[in-house]
């Protein structure tokens, strides 16, 4: 496929203003108003950032910012939390783009693998974020654990050569995944805690996957292999639970947690629970059955109708009572049901509108084929439906997360809410509001703008194979 | 008789027949749902009597005992009645719904405004303003709506440029002494009207001044559809209702009116007008800023939604550019844009709860405050809810009634 | 994809050709690397590529992860606390090992987060003062930061084991509240700030005026009964925090600023200290505040030992008791001697004998305690100054 490239047309500089600035006579008295406007506020700005802003409360309470009141002690939780995920992120980025190309070699096109850096691109606004943290933190020293250089120079490190999974033999593609989630679930667990309940997630997977591959093909009879594929997935599972009952370390539960780290934390916690919920949801919506499709409208539509924060005060002033009495659940697990609950809703109307989106025709070869219905959704409809959701699912993510901080108003101490802590030190009291607040505001557009910018990607990419 | 045993065969057994199992299901459905409802609701009962709270609603003809910030004598019912703090507790809450509306509806007005210039904007051929646009909206839209609204509060009013109450900046409209515009760091002040008279009548008059208004706007639209004239129907319709209400003022003996906001004589207040405290135009400011991003972004979408031979097709009628908006391409592309429109009109709403965060006396701060006096929680939450539910009920209302009138008139 | 799976079904260990115990061993990696591959491909084999189902997998990882951390243990949700429950607190906490305190986080003086993470504050102390009496460590405490509108939901729903955030006893929450007050730690009043340069020195110079004020606390109540009650107008401002509430009385939104006197008291020295205007506390204290630690109704041997704990360190004030010399008492007076725990004297309170060092070393006496922070106004002479000086600190004996 070589077709020529249309002729470029190379503007000079003053065509290019002409074109673009002074095209007529209103675009020419538009652009006159505002370049002073800009420059204006650009000055503004600049004195703000670099001359004027006391930036002091921000620097020294970095740690604070990030952390919140986390137990100082334990910093290195978070520092092994921070390069686990970063290893997984490095390992599912290595297998995609190998993935990617494993396609593209079998359709015969010419595929050329994404580099580390076009990804790390893509985000800059998290990279400026670093680099304000970097910034602050070379400033003065930071009461850590960690020399932060250090720590982003590891993280480097590891998101390089979790990169290196791209090496892995095609056959073993579906491995770098596995790893990817068992870095993600480690990750996770090296805060939380290796405790004797918290084998369930890799072992259940680990359990099931065992299940689905045990070598049985030796066997006859049907019964038999189902018999060896539950020996091989309960060995599995027994030798996950070992691991853990011996290791069994207690961790910091999330109600010990704030700062960024729970805004994030509790955000992707909330959104990956009210997946499967919202799944249900939007399938109970579009039952067949009556009763089921007009309970779930009714959830659905009554919890869209109010907004987070009513169901937040509703998780810290009556979902306590709701439950017996002596079961209490501390205030971020009551917070996060109640983002759970209000994100199932989102999740299950997005959901719904992947299922409509999909041609009829689909189910219809489907019952054709004689397929079980729950067969058809399984493999033909949820898939499909699924995949042209993703986008929609990671704009509810990111409104999800600037969502979270409405746990201030709870009295959480999420990221805005340091700001509160701050400000009552003796040396900050209710001194340098808008740095701190300008501050806190630009952690998380560097989040949810990198985040929107994937979504778009994305996107494009769906829109484009389709 | 072979035909009966056939079809008798031909019946599966009742655990595997289709109608069979989908009543089973359904009653599993409810059971499951109304046993897990009734767990939940008898454990909340047992534990509010255990620890002694009432469950009944009678707190809300009780005093409110506290006083809601800026409304020293605001009104719970127009020109009816006036809020104090020995008002009972209902009339706090219709405080608060009137509140909640009146950020809502402003915030809508701003957002729709904004939004639009921001989409076309993104669109513009003047590279400065497309990017203008552009960093508009990617910074906004990705700014959690609590901190905007917190940075107004405190940017814009606490720190911004405007005086305090008692020297207020007075714009006079020309050649009197009446204030049009107040500005200062607490409450605004703009032209309103008060009541001076029994009013009564004025308002059974406005009623069928409406209804008339509706009817010539109906014959209008009929006259269009049948003799092709120039319906006009939109002059028509204002045209009768601003006969009607001077109409209507006149025949009910003047009870209204103009009121021009000035400062008390202690200057700590101001009297007469509309007053806008900072809370709220911070919130109504911060909330139609932040929906303004979104809108923007649905705007240009569906502009570019729309074919670009339509565009085309305009340009070889000579159309001007005006024109080919107005008349081409904002029409097709409105079908695309209002439901998610509105649908951000109801995200504003909803987020008009966070006025907590700037003092601002909206239902969510009344009923935080009112809980934190002692009310009961679980009831007044309860009422807080059904308040929102409400609120989006009357919005998806609106929502379907313009979804059926743009479909018509796309036929 | 379908290529793939083929490909696997081919590694045939015996076809590689090796034999002997090296090639068994070869094999075996082999056929543990098709194990590992193949289960991998059937986990996500689909005709839309393997990769969308894996992030499927993913994500389900994810989601059991999580269901994984709500079932565990040893998250701290699921601890019983029993608040309401008729007894069982104390239990609960020398189970659990920590006391979970609910408090305010953003009070100066009160409670406050330092850089490094960690809470103090004179309502703080307090917290530690009952967890070095029950547990024997002053650190074993789990803060829980509390708005004013959540304290004593969370009480009632024993989320928290005993509430010291700066909460004024009254008849309203001892009753309806379903809360139990205890010995009251600090006494407060309401007073009004205002600019020094106004020149205002009574309530009624105030006169429909707006007034800064937090929201969800007895002072919002008190103020609007006190004016109203005085024919006075005004306009109430309300703040979630002080740190919202500075700038706007300071920016002059509002004239006045009516808060606890011992509030405005640091608030005035922090304002001035940084270069403000110079401020006027008002003289006039138009309330009264007890403060003090509370706990959940119903009980009894749990309301005790907190109580008592907390009296402990006015009870070694008055014994002239303080960190440094408690460990090392080697008088003769009986009182002293049982109150520090001599011949295990025990009243039966579910204390253990030698709390009162536990708390006197660990955290201090009342005095040390107070003295701590500087924006609590000068103890001597206050109200809050021992009986015998003339102020209201006064415990019952301990013997």
């Amino acid at each position: 496929m070589t077709t020529a490239a249309p002729p470029v047309n190379q503007l000079t500089p003053l065509e290019w203003v002409r074109k673009n600035l002074f095209k007529n006579w209103w675009s020419g008295v538009l652009t006159i108003l505002l370049i002073p406007l800009i420059l204006v506020l650009g000055y503004r700005a600049f004195l703000f950032f670099f001359v004027n802003g006391q930036w002091e409360a921000v620097q020294r309470n970095l740690t604070l910012f990030m952390i919140g009141t986390f137990d100082r002690e334990m910093e290195w939780r978070i520092y092994s939390q921070i390069l686990l995920f970063v290893l997984a992120f490095g390992i599912g980025l290595g297998t995609n783009s190998a993935a990617v190309q494993d396609r593209a070699e079998d359709a015969g096109l010419p595929y050329e693998r994404s580099s580390v850096l076009a990804t790390v691109g893509r985000m800059w606004s998290l990279v400026v974020f670093l680099g304000i943290l970097l910034w602050f933190a070379s400033t003065d020293d930071v009461g850590g654990l960690l020399n932060p250089f250090l720590l982003i120079g590891a993280a480097v490190a590891v998101l390089l050569v979790g990169f290196q999974a791209f090496r892995f033999p095609r056959r073993l593609r579906s491995a770098g995944w596995l790893l990817t989630a068992t870095f993600l679930v480690l990750g996770f667990q090296v805060v939380s805690g290796f405790d004797v309940g918290g084998w369930l997630p890799l072992g259940l997977t680990y359990g099931i996957a065992a299940y689905m591959v045990a070598p049985v093909g030796r066997f006859e009879a049907g019964w038999l292999r189902i018999v060896m594929r539950l020996v091989a997935a309960v060995a599995v599972v027994a030798v996950i639970r070992t691991i853990y009952a011996l290791v069994d370390s207690p961790g910091i539960g999330w109600d010990e947690w704030s700062g960024l780290h729970l805004t994030l934390m509790v955000s992707a916690i909330a959104i990956v629970l009210a997946f499967p919920l919202g799944l249900l949801l939007a399938l109970g919506r579009r039952s067949t059955l009556p009763a089921v499709r007009i309970m779930s409208t009714m959830y659905i539509e009554v919890i869209r109708g109010v907004p987070l924060i009513t169901l937040l005060f509703m998780g810290q002033f009556i979902l306590g009572f709701m439950l017996p009495a002596g079961t209490d659940l501390s205030a971020v697990s009551r917070a996060i049901a109640a983002m759970t609950l209000f994100t199932a809703a989102y999740v299950a109307e997005i959901v719904r509108g992947g299922l409509q989106a999909l041609p009829r025709g689909q189910t219809e070869a489907g019952q054709a084929l004689g397929l079980a219905p729950p067969t058809i959704m399984n493999r033909i409809v949820l898939p499909q439906a699924l995949r042209a959701v993703i986008p929609a699912m990671v704009g509810q993510f990111i409104s999800l997360f600037k969502d979270s901080s409405l746990l201030f108003i709870i009295s959480i101490v999420e990221f805005l809410r340091v700001r509160s802590l701050v400000h009552t030190q003796p040396d900050f009291r209710a001194v340098s509001i808008a740095e701190t607040l300008v501050f806190v505001a630009i952690g998380y557009w560097a989040f949810a703008f990198a985040m929107s910018r994937e979504s778009q990607r994305l996107e494009r990419r769906l829109r484009v194979t389709r | 008789m072979t035909e009966t045993q056939t079809r008798e065969l031909a019946r599966p057994p009742f655990w595997r027949d289709i109608r069979v199992l989908r009543i089973v299901g359904q009653v599993l459905a409810v059971l499951v749902v109304f046993l897990v409802g009734r767990w939940l609701f008898s454990n909340l009962i047992d534990n509010l009597n255990r620890v002694n709270i009432s469950t009944s609603f009678d707190f809300l003809s009780g005093p409110t005992n506290f006083q809601i910030p800026f409304c020293g004598e605001c009104w719970v019912i127009p020109f009816q009645s006036r809020f104090n703090p020995r008002s009972p507790v209902w009339e706090m809450t219709v405080v608060g719904i009137k509140n909640t509306f009146l950020a809502g509806f402003f915030g809508v007005i701003l957002a729709s405004v904004v939004g639009v210039i921001v989409g076309i904007s993104r669109l513009s051929e003047n590279w400065l303003v497309a990017r203008l646009a552009t960093l508009y909206v990617e910074i906004f839209r990705n700014i959690p709506p609590l901190v905007i609204i917190i940075f107004f509060g405190f940017a814009v009013f606490t720190f911004g440029p405007f005086p305090i109450l008692a020297e207020s900046w007075e714009l006079k409209v020309p050649g009197t002494d009446d204030n049009f515009l107040m500005i200062n760091n607490d409450r605004w002040g703009i032209p309103g009207v008060s009541q001076v008279g029994e009013a009564l009548v004025f308002f059974i008059v406005l009623l069928v001044v409406l209804i008339v208004a509706i009817l010539i706007w109906r014959w209008r639209t009929r006259v269009f559809e049948q003799i092709g004239e120039p319906h006009h129907r939109v002059l028509w319709f204002i045209g009768v209702v601003v006969v009607g209400l001077v109409v209507a003022y006149l025949v009910s003996g003047a009870p209204f009116a103009m009121s021009w906001p000035e400062l008390t004589e202690n200057r700590r207040n101001i009297s007469g007008g509309f007053q806008m405290n900072w809370g709220f135009m911070a919130l109504t400011v911060a909330l139609g800023l932040y929906t303004a991003s979104h809108i923007g972004e649905i705007i240009r979408g569906s502009i570019l939604a729309v074919d670009h031979g339509q565009s085309e097709a305009a340009n070889a009628l000579a159309l001007n550019a005006f024109q080919r908006y107005r008349f081409v391409v904002l029409p097709q592309s409105m079908r695309i844009a209002v439901p998610p429109t509105i649908n951000q009109y109801l995200n504003l709403v909803k987020n008009t709860s966070l006025g907590t965060a700037v003092s601002y006396a909206e239902i969510t701060a009344l009923t935080k405050t009112s809980i934190g006096n002692g009310r009961p929680a679980v009831q007044s939450i309860i009422i807080m809810m059904a308040v929102y539910l409400s609120f989006s009920l009357i919005i998806s209302l609106i929502l379907n009634i313009i979804n059926r009138r743009i479909q018509l008139v796309a036929r | 994809m379908e290529a793939g799976v083929k490909r696997i079904n081919e590694t045939d260990p015996n076809a590689n050709g090796l034999g002997g115990n090296q090639g068994q061993r070869q094999r075996n990696r082999i056929r543990v690397a098709a194990y590992v591959g193949r289960f991998c491909q059937l986990t996500f084999q689909t005709d839309g590529g393997e990769m969308k189902r894996s992030k499927l997998l993913v994500a389900f990882f994810a989601f059991a992860l999580i269901l994984a951390a709500c079932s565990d243990d040893g998250g701290g949700d699921t601890t019983v606390a029993g608040g309401g429950e008729g007894g069982g607190t104390l239990q609960a906490v020398l189970d659990r090992g920590e006391l979970n305190c609910g408090v305010n986080e953003t009070l100066p003086g009160f409670g406050e987060v330092a850089e490094d993470g960690s809470y103090s504050g004179f309502d703080i102390e307090f917290c530690r003062v009952v967890a070095a009496g029950v547990l024997g460590d002053a650190n074993a405490v789990k803060y829980v930061p509390l708005t004013a509108e959540q304290r004593f939901t969370a009480l009632q729903a024993g989320e928290i084991d005993v509430l010291i955030r700066n909460t004024t006893w009254t008849a309203t929450r001892d009753g309806q509240e379903g809360v139990n007050f205890l010995y009251t730690t600090f006494y407060d009043g309401q007073g009004m700030m205002v600019p020094a340069s106004t020149g205002f020195t009574t309530l009624e110079d105030l006169d429909g005026a707006n007034i800064c004020v937090l929201s969800g606390t007895t002072t919002e109540l008190n103020l609007t009964a006190v004016f109203n009650a005085r024919g006075i107008a005004f306009n109430p401002v309300v703040f979630e925090d002080n740190n919202q509430l500075r700038p706007a009385y300071e920016e002059e939104q509002c004239e006045g600023w009516t808060s606890d006197a011992s509030q405005l008291g640091s608030w005035k020295f922090t304002i001035e200290s940084e270069g403000g205007a110079d401020q006027t506390i008002m003289s006039e204290i138009f309330s009264k505040e007890p403060l003090g630690p509370a706990v959940a109704d119903g009980d009894t041997e749990w309301a005790q030992v907190v109580n008592w704990s907390v009296m402990a360190t006015v009870q070694a004030w008055e014994f002239g008791l303080n960190s440094g010399n408690i460990g090392s008492y080697s008088g003769t007076d009986p009182n002293i001697l049982n109150f520090i725990g001599t011949d295990n004297f025990d009243p039966k309170l579910g204390l253990p004998s030698d709390f009162a060092v536990q708390i006197v070393e660990q955290v201090g006496n009342y005095p040390e305690i107070y003295n701590q922070f500087a924006e609590l106004a000068p103890l001597d002479g206050s109200v809050n100054d021992l009986w015998s000086n003339g102020g209201l600190m006064y415990v019952p004996p301990y013997r």
